[in-house]
């Protein structure tokens, strides 16, 4: 038989704010445990929510860009259950009233665009972070109350390289508009994927399995084809799906069941009593879709129409926002679009590559690199002179400052130039009489005569031209 | 009239993270028979179109706080109440069995 | 002494606190009322930088033990609270200390706040001055009786229900419920967050009102404090009820079948006549009146049960077990609540769960809103609703029990209202029955505290009941 295989995900994001969603104690990754707490995110007694104007906002664009729609009057939840890692006993959430409903993502794959719809999105606290050591139970409350959106996708998503296609979709967003850093590696982004398969025509879903905590959007798809392949199996076997919750273990390539789902867990959801519903300004709305960082998309559009960008450079350049943000910096300074991205792409790239570097750690300065395109294009160097000039360049020297020390100046003064010809045409008769019997090849040999005279900072081309200018004067 | 099981409301417990007493599961059920008649009473009052109030005073507030920080704890503070400590860390036993 | 005479009197300031704690100790044998002393010369060390006219300078006060104090234990008279000591201190500490006053120590209560009585705090129950063999009312009972026996002019005390008002009533004294939002409540270890106020107890309505000015405003780490003007309470307050508009709740007043509190009370009205208030007795749809209870049990249970679920011996607080992190926290929880509070904290969660919330939390907060309305109704035409505070003196101990009564006690549980509705209200000390004490309780409008103490004042004048302490010693 064939299968329809469906799957919708929910991403947890950790927003970039300083501070936590209800607490003002700072967000600080790698900092000494239980470092940057206050009572709130402990759930001391007594504590109260209040909540964060910086989450709201990063909430507001992630809506934005997803095209969600807002509800301005925020309201939060409680869900309540006990583990470990919650100090409160309940995680405060919007269960009733999301910031954003009913959006969409739009994907490629394999070449065709797909709508993915969004659910919804909204805010919540994360919990503490859990260390399991042979002598017991870490606790960490660093994490406690970091800010977070839940990004809930509909089952839209027919097979791995979709669901891989739509978190990296969702990550780079997020990432573009500074809402949050999305790596999964480190767990600011965490995916928990919801699969299950059904005959081809069948309109009613069949039993799902949950995987969670996958690291990686490479991982999203290889857990999900190793699920859907045992999901068929089981089924073959004329057996029944079972709800869990499974992990993917990379080592051996296969879905691990952790627990089984025994009927739904009662969160006993109701209305946070300590936050009355919070009526956001439209003004301030309007305001902050307004000033909204550039998505990736209108990042692409840009390159094309105002640079004339090909394809694959607008890809490899907005692919990484670091790299296509140092792109913009030294766009500020030059107008050498299409030498800049090839400067970018092939050299900066190449040796940050080589380096294992990324560009954040580069101490080559954007409008240094602008200065360099505008002295090749001016002729004022030669490109392997450039070349030369851009090693040194990485380590934060200034362009002119290294054509300077190393004398590489081009000759391109015409009249010191023309100077140099002149007396070059006067000291070789045989050759001015050879060109003009037809014999073509005396112009290089007369080049080389101004090279070796200029000790190699004639500019070539103008040599050239004014040569055969002067030539054929005499 | 529904009437609640003790197993219903040992369950109940369980979920709150407390065990009961036999005596304390007993007068539980005695007070769930007086919850059931009280809540007969309410249902003889109609609130059809009536909207929940959650809230004493319904007027939305527009208060949202700066992102900046202000209240921090040192680790010892953090730590001081808890029975289980290590290092920095707040540490629960694991029991192998 | 009120909070007025003592900072008049000559002696030296920091002397009544130290006269307050040595008599704080004499009585505690007999009320029981005190559950931690704090350490006196280091709280007078803080007055240093007190200007002298602060509006508490020098005042010995109480607080109730669900009141965050950092560096001192706090309790909320919970065994599993029993060794907590807050790192921080809740708004209203600032406050209070920021004007000059000296905490003394901490109070009993009902455990968790969770009761009438005061036969729950985990340091036993706490004895009415009047007669020892009485309960003082709760859940703020600790507070009463340290006011009414003298031992402070002033205590703090929080009210979800009717626990600042009762045990006010009970104890002879007068009992604040402002507004809600009025006061912060951050820091207060809570009850049922949306009917939970802070208030506090003198023995003067003059000190009542100069105290609000104390304790009123905008907290921004309270995200339901209100940012209502704090109005110069004390000396807006004269007294003065000429063409106010007074409404007896007929519902409660018509059960005064105690002929001489009836006596007293129709006494009362008459004379607040004579000072030119409009005095109408006015009902309440009876059915909404007798909703009152089961409301406020279903809706204080369901947010009660959450709001203590951070009580799981884990990162504060005593904690039992050493299996696991579900052993500690079955342990720590089966062993630190008493019975009572297990029985409403599973009240509470039937109440919340996904198939029940509808029947019950839903049902009880729509029916909220009806009762709501039923007083706005009144109080659009009248400034102030009146009534009994109790029907009688303070129950013997051997009589009361918090259980949920089987009869809709109509007069001993529509004081919660105000609760509902967040208005602002009071109980004043006016009559005596068998030589207990019985307070008239007062509600007005949102943020009209101003008309609430003027008729409180006015009663205090006709009665002359100012200042009178229950010495047990």
């Amino acid at each position: 038989m064939d299968y329809e295989t469906v799957i919708g995900i929910e991403l947890h994001c950790e927003l970039k704010t300083k501070t936590k969603m209800f607490s003002s104690s700072p967000v600080s990754f790698g900092a000494r445990a239980n470092s940057c707490t206050n009572e709130i995110d402990l759930g001391h007694p007594g504590t109260l929510p209040c909540v964060n104007k910086k989450a709201v906002e990063l909430a507001l664009r992630a809506c934005t860009a997803t095209h969600c729609t807002i509800d301005p009057l925020v309201r939060f939840d409680r869900k309540n259950y006990y583990y470990s890692d919650l100090p409160k006993g309940f995680q405060i959430t919007q269960q009733f009233h999301p910031i954003g409903k009913n959006g969409y993502v739009t994907i490629e794959v394999d070449g065709e665009e797909k709508q993915i719809r969004l659910n919804r999105i909204h805010m919540e606290e994360d919990t503490a972070k859990q260390f399991h050591n042979y002598d017991g139970t870490y606790l960490d409350f660093n994490r406690a109350g970091i800010p977070l959106i839940e990004v809930v996708s509909e089952a839209d998503m027919r097979n791995g390289k979709e669901a891989a296609a739509y978190v990296e979709k969702v990550r780079t967003i997020l990432y573009y508009l500074g809402v949050s850093d999305g790596k999964m590696e480190e767990g600011s982004m965490r995916c928990d994927v919801n699969v299950s398969i059904r005959p081809v025509g069948s309109t009613t879903f069949g039993t799902k399995t949950e995987i969670k905590n996958l690291n990686s959007i490479s991982n999203v798809q290889k857990a999900i084809e190793v699920e859907v392949e045992r999901q068929k199996e089981v089924i073959e076997q004329g057996k029944e799906v079972i709800q869990a919750t499974y992990r993917f273990d990379e080592a051996t390539r296969k879905t691990v069941m952790m627990r089984k789902k025994e009927g739904a867990v009662d969160y006993k959801f109701f209305p946070e009593p300590n936050i009355f519903p919070i009526q956001l300004d439209a003004e301030w709305i309007k305001k902050i879709q307004k000033e909204m960082p550039e998505l990736p998309q209108q990042r692409r559009v840009r390159y094309e129409k105002e640079y004339g960008l090909t394809e694959y450079d607008i890809s490899v350049l907005v692919a990484n926002k670091e790299v296509s943000d140092f792109y913009d910096a030294v766009m500020k300074h030059t107008k050498q679009a299409k030498m800049a991205a090839n400067w970018v792409i092939t050299e900066l790239l190449s040796i940050l590559n080589k380096a294992n570097q990324s560009i954040e750690d580069a101490k080559i300065q954007p409008q240094h690199l602008a200065c360099l395109m505008d002295l090749i294009a001016s002729n004022e160097i030669s490109g392997k002179q450039a070349k030369v000039v851009f090693a040194e360049m990485m380590d934060g020297k200034d362009p002119k400052q290294v054509i300077e020390e190393k004398g590489m100046k081009q000759m391109s003064d015409s009249s010191a130039l023309l100077k140099m010809i002149q007396e070059v045409l006067d000291e070789q008769p045989q050759s001015i009489e050879d060109y003009k019997n037809g014999k073509d090849r005396a112009i290089g040999f007369l080049v080389g005569q101004v090279m070796k005279k200029s000790k190699g900072q004639a500019n070539p081309k103008m040599t050239n031209e004014l040569l055969l200018q002067e030539i054929q004067k005499r | 009239m529904e009437r609640l099981e003790k197993n219903d409301i040992q369950q109940l417990a369980k979920q709150l993270m407390f065990e009961l007493t036999e005596e304390e599961a007993q007068a539980i059920q005695t007070e769930f028979d007086v919850l059931q008649k009280q809540l007969q009473l309410l249902e003889e009052i109609d609130t059809e179109g009536v909207e929940e109030m959650v809230y004493p005073f319904e007027t939305p507030t527009s208060f949202l706080r700066e992102d900046e920080v202000e209240n921090v704890l040192s680790v010892e503070d953090a730590l001081k109440n808890a029975k289980r400590v290590k290092t920095d860390y707040i540490v629960l036993p694991k029991v192998v069995k | 002494m009120d909070m007025h005479m003592m900072k008049a009197s000559r002696i030296a300031t920091s002397e009544h606190a130290r006269i307050a704690v040595e008599k704080a100790h004499q009585v505690q044998p007999k009320l029981n009322a005190m559950v931690t002393f704090c350490d006196i010369e280091e709280q007078l060390e803080h007055l240093k930088e007190i200007p002298t006219d602060a509006k508490f300078y020098g005042v010995p006060i109480v607080l109730k033990d669900n009141v965050s104090t950092k560096g001192i234990r706090t309790t909320a008279s919970s065994r599993i609270l029993d060794d907590y000591v807050p790192v921080y201190d809740a708004e209203i500490v600032t406050r209070l200390r920021n004007a000059g006053a000296i905490i003394i120590g901490k109070s009993s209560m009902d455990e968790l706040g969770m009761g009438g009585t005061n036969l729950s705090a985990a340091t036993g129950p706490v004895y009415n001055p009047y007669d020892l063999s009485r309960i003082s009312g709760g859940s703020s009972g600790g507070s009463a009786v340290l006011v009414a026996s003298g031992v402070v002019p002033f205590a703090i005390g929080t009210d979800t229900g009717d626990s600042v008002r009762k045990p006010a009533s009970y104890n002879g004294i007068i009992g604040v419920k402002p507004t809600y939002g009025r006061i912060s409540r951050y820091g207060i270890i809570p009850y049922a967050s949306s009917l939970d106020h802070v208030g506090y107890f003198t023995r003067s309505v003059r000190d009542a009102a100069l105290a609000l000015e104390v304790l009123a405003g905008r907290d921004d780490r309270d995200m339901t404090s209100s940012y209502h003007e704090v109005e110069a309470f004390e000396s807006l307050t004269t007294g003065s009820i000429q063409g106010m508009k007074i409404a007896v709740l007929k519902n409660v007043s018509e059960m005064l079948i105690d002929g001489e509190l009836k006596q007293q009370t129709d006494d009362l009205l008459d004379k607040l006549r004579n000072q030119g208030a409009i005095v109408e007795e006015v009902s309440m749809k009876e059915m909404l009146l007798k909703a009152a209870l089961p409301v406020y049990f279903i809706i204080s249970n369901c947010e009660a049960t959450a709001n203590h679920s951070n009580l799981d011996g884990i990162r504060f607080g005593v904690q039992h077990g050493d299996q696991s992190y579900e052993d500690i926290m079955i342990q720590s929880r089966s062993q630190g609540f008493s019975s009572l509070i297990h029985k409403r904290f599973v009240i509470g969660s039937y109440g919340l769960s996904e198939e029940n919330q509808e029947r019950l939390l839903r049902k009880a907060q729509k029916v909220r809103r009806l009762i709501v309305e039923e007083l706005q109704r009144i109080l659009s035409e009248y400034d102030a609703i009146v009534a009994p505070a109790s029907l009688s003196g303070a129950p013997k101990i051997d009589d009361s029990a918090d259980q949920l009564s089987l009869e809709y006690l109509i007069a001993e549980n529509y004081m919660g209202i105000a609760n509902f509705s967040g208005y602002p209200s009071m109980t004043v000390p006016y009559a005596s029955v068998d030589h207990l004490p019985v307070g008239l309780n007062i509600t007005c409008r949102a943020f009209d505290e101003v008309t609430m103490f003027n008729l409180a004042l006015a009663i205090e004048d006709i009665t002359g009941l100012r200042d009178s302490i229950q010495e047990v010693l």
